[in-house]
C-alpha cells in the first residue's frame, strides 16, 4: 500500500479506462487499439480503417486525459487487391 | 476450382466508403464469390449498413455474409440485414446457401459465433443465471452452425463466422482475451460435418492460418489481420472447371 492518497490514478486504472473508452465511446468503437507504457507516457498502438478515426481517438484521449503525455503510432489499414491468391489443395 | 475471396471487420462508415471499391471491382476476374465475416459496421445502424451496401453491393459477383457484434450495438439487426439484402447480399445467421460457380457447388453455413473458449480453459453453462445465458448463447450458435453445415447439398463446404472457432488464429491476441474471441464448439460443429475451410474474423491482432482439432483449415480474415481488401483461396482442385 502506498502512503499517497487521491492525485493521479495508478496508470492501470487510467490504462484501463483508455481501453474501455476506445471500445464504448460511439465516436470511436475500437477494441483493437493497445495501450503500451512507455517511459515518456502512454502510446496507443493499432491500425483503423481511417485517418479520420485516427485522429478521433487521440483527441477523445487527450481530451478524457489533458495532463497525461500520449503519443499514438496507430496506423490506417491498406485496402489494396491482393496480388496472390492462397492454393488449398 | 473454386475461387474465394473473404474479408471480415471493415468496420463501414461514411468515412471509409470508397477506400475498398476499387479493389473490389477486380473481383469478377478473380473470385468466384465474396464473402463477408461479420463486423461490416461500427455501431450496426441503418445508416451504416447503407455505406455497406454502397460498397459491397453490385459487384458482379455473389456476396454472402454474416454480422459481427459491431452489427448487433444498435438492437438494429433486421434493419442492416434487410439495408444488405435489398442490394442482394446474403446474410446467413444458423443458415447456408448453394452458389452454382463454374468449378462446382460451393455450399457456405454462417453463424456469428460467440465468445466462451477454448477447450480445458472455457466458460461452464453453471452457476449465476448471466453466466448460464453466457454459455448457452455459445452452444446455440455452434448448434445452428452445425445443422446449417449437415444441411447443404454441395460439391465445396466452407463454415463462415465472425468469432474464432480455433486459437490457433488467434496467436498474437492477449491470452486473457481469448474467451471473448470464439470458442471450440464452433470447430466442433465445423468438425463434424465434411468442411473445406472455414473462415473468421473478430481477431484483429491474430494470425492468418490454423486448423481444427479434426485438421480442417482455418483462416481469420480480419482486415487488420490480411491488410488488403480481401484474401483470394483456391479450393477444390478435384472439381471439374
Amino acid at each position: 500500500m502506498t502512503e499517497e492518497h487521491g492525485g493521479a490514478p495508478p496508470d492501470e486504472y487510467v490504462e484501463a479506462e483508455i481501453h474501455r473508452l476506445l471500445a464504448e465511446d460511439p465516436a470511436v468503437a475500437e477494441q483493437g487499439i493497445t495501450v503500451v507504457h512507455r517511459e515518456r507516457g502512454l502510446v496507443l498502438y493499432g491500425e483503423v480503417e481511417s485517418p479520420h478515426r485516427r485522429e478521433e481517438i487521440l483527441r477523445r484521449v487527450a481530451e478524457r486525459f489533458p495532463d497525461l503525455p500520449i503519443t499514438s503510432d496507430i496506423g490506417v489499414i491498406r485496402a489494396q487487391a491482393p496480388t496472390q491468391a492462397e492454393e488449398l489443395p | 476450382m473454386i475461387r474465394i475471396a473473404a474479408v471480415g471487420d471493415v468496420h463501414l462508415d461514411e468515412d471509409v466508403v470508397g477506400r475498398f471499391r476499387p479493389a473490389l471491382e477486380e473481383l469478377p476476374g478473380c473470385a468466384d464469390v465474396l464473402l463477408l465475416a461479420g463486423d461490416l459496421t461500427r455501431h450496426g445502424t441503418e445508416s451504416e449498413a447503407r455505406c455497406v451496401a454502397q460498397e459491397f453491393g453490385n459487384l458482379g459477383v455473389p456476396v454472402i455474409a454474416v454480422l459481427g457484434n459491431h452489427d448487433h450495438q444498435c438492437d438494429q439487426v433486421p434493419q442492416v440485414v434487410k439495408v444488405l439484402e435489398d442490394v442482394g447480399i446474403t446474410v446467413l445467421e444458423g443458415t447456408g446457401t448453394v452458389v452454382e460457380c463454374a468449378g462446382g457447388r460451393l455450399g457456405v453455413a454462417g453463424v456469428k459465433g460467440f465468445g466462451g473458449g477454448f477447450a480445458g480453459r472455457c466458460a461452464s453453462d453453471f452457476g449465476e443465471p448471466e453466466m448460464k445465458s453466457f454459455v448457452r448463447t455459445t452452444n446455440e450458435s455452434a448448434e445452428a452452425l452445425a445443422e446449417a453445415l449437415r444441411g447443404l447439398e454441395c460439391d465445396l463446404l466452407v463454415a463462415l463466422t465472425h468469432y474464432s472457432p480455433v486459437p490457433d488464429t488467434l496467436a498474437g491476441e492477449p491470452l486473457e482475451i481469448y474467451p471473448f474471441l470464439g470458442c471450440y464448439q464452433l470447430g466442433q460443429a465445423i468438425d463434424a460435418a465434411p468442411t473445406a475451410l472455414a473462415l473468421h474474423g473478430h481477431a484483429h491482432h491474430g494470425t492468418e492460418r490454423g486448423t481444427t482439432p479434426g485438421g480442417v483449415r482455418v483462416r481469420n480474415v480480419a482486415h487488420p489481420v490480411i491488410k488488403q481488401a480481401y484474401s483470394i483461396f483456391h479450393l477444390g482442385d478435384h472439381l471439374v472447371g
